[in-house]
């Protein structure tokens, strides 16, 4: 439970963008995380991943960005998957119904 | 124990302080694991909205956020002040809800923050006038 700064690593496959997050993510870094994920967005040629692994704490901003990349997947056809939520963030995704949305 | 008071920027990159120091005091006064990943999650939220709130538009205010914990033999209070412009927390409070839609396309986010406070806390409450507003969070042992 000690504080963990926020950290991003990507890669690509041929046919994946993974990104993977580790530590806090709240307000201050989601700004970062936007421009990572951005140039992604809009692609259809590779699937978005969302590896959430390292990731030991995430607010409710953390989620609203989660939220936003995952309406503008389905408007553009991209596939989306979120994966490795660890348990405390994912009683958050059930808390907020974030769960009901992720594949 | 006696009351722990600490004073941020109002910036969202001081946040972090308020958690640790929430974990430090929760962890001293024997709350749960779980209680205090709730108490950090709706902490964090009343900080994030003191920082998008808590500056005027004009300049002016005391651009801090005051942070204060403060427990008695039941419970922990955590209050979060900032000095912005009045904070219209009754139709934030009725409109706040978990995500909504049928469809990706018509998913909505607004309000989850306060809604996360109020699903985390034994009790929330907000007050706002032209000074300050402030949230109280309460959270009751065992």
């Amino acid at each position: 439970m000690k504080m963990e700064p926020f950290r991003m690593e990507q890669y690509e496959t041929n046919e994946q963008f993974v990104l993977k997050l580790g530590g806090e993510l709240d307000l201050a870094v989601v700004p970062q995380l936007q421009v990572a994920v951005e140039p992604y967005l809009r692609r259809t040629d590779l699937a978005m991943v969302l590896d959430l692994e390292g990731l030991v704490y995430i607010d409710s901003t953390g989620i609203g960005i989660i939220v936003s990349i995952l309406k503008t997947r389905d408007s553009v056809n991209g596939p989306f998957y979120v994966r490795n939520i660890p348990p405390t963030v994912r009683r958050l995704f059930d808390m907020t119904g974030l769960t009901g949305y992720l594949k | 124990m006696k009351a722990v008071h600490l004073q941020i920027p109002a910036d969202a990159d001081y946040i972090d302080l308020v958690r640790n120091c929430l974990l430090g005091v929760a962890t001293k006064l024997g709350f749960s694991y779980e209680d205090i990943e709730d108490m950090k999650v709706a902490v964090s939220e009343a900080c994030s909205n003191a920082v998008l709130h808590g500056t005027r538009e004009d300049g002016g205010g005391n651009a801090v956020i005051d942070v204060a914990f403060e427990a008695n033999g039941e419970r922990l209070m955590i209050r979060v002040v900032n000095y912005g412009n009045p904070f219209a927390h009754a139709d934030a409070r009725k409109s706040a809800s978990s995500i909504q839609g049928d469809q990706p396309s018509e998913l909505r986010v607004g309000g989850l923050g306060i809604y996360l406070m109020e699903a985390l806390m034994d009790e929330v409450q907000m007050n706002s006038d032209e000074q300050r507003t402030e949230v109280r969070l309460m959270k009751y042992r065992g």
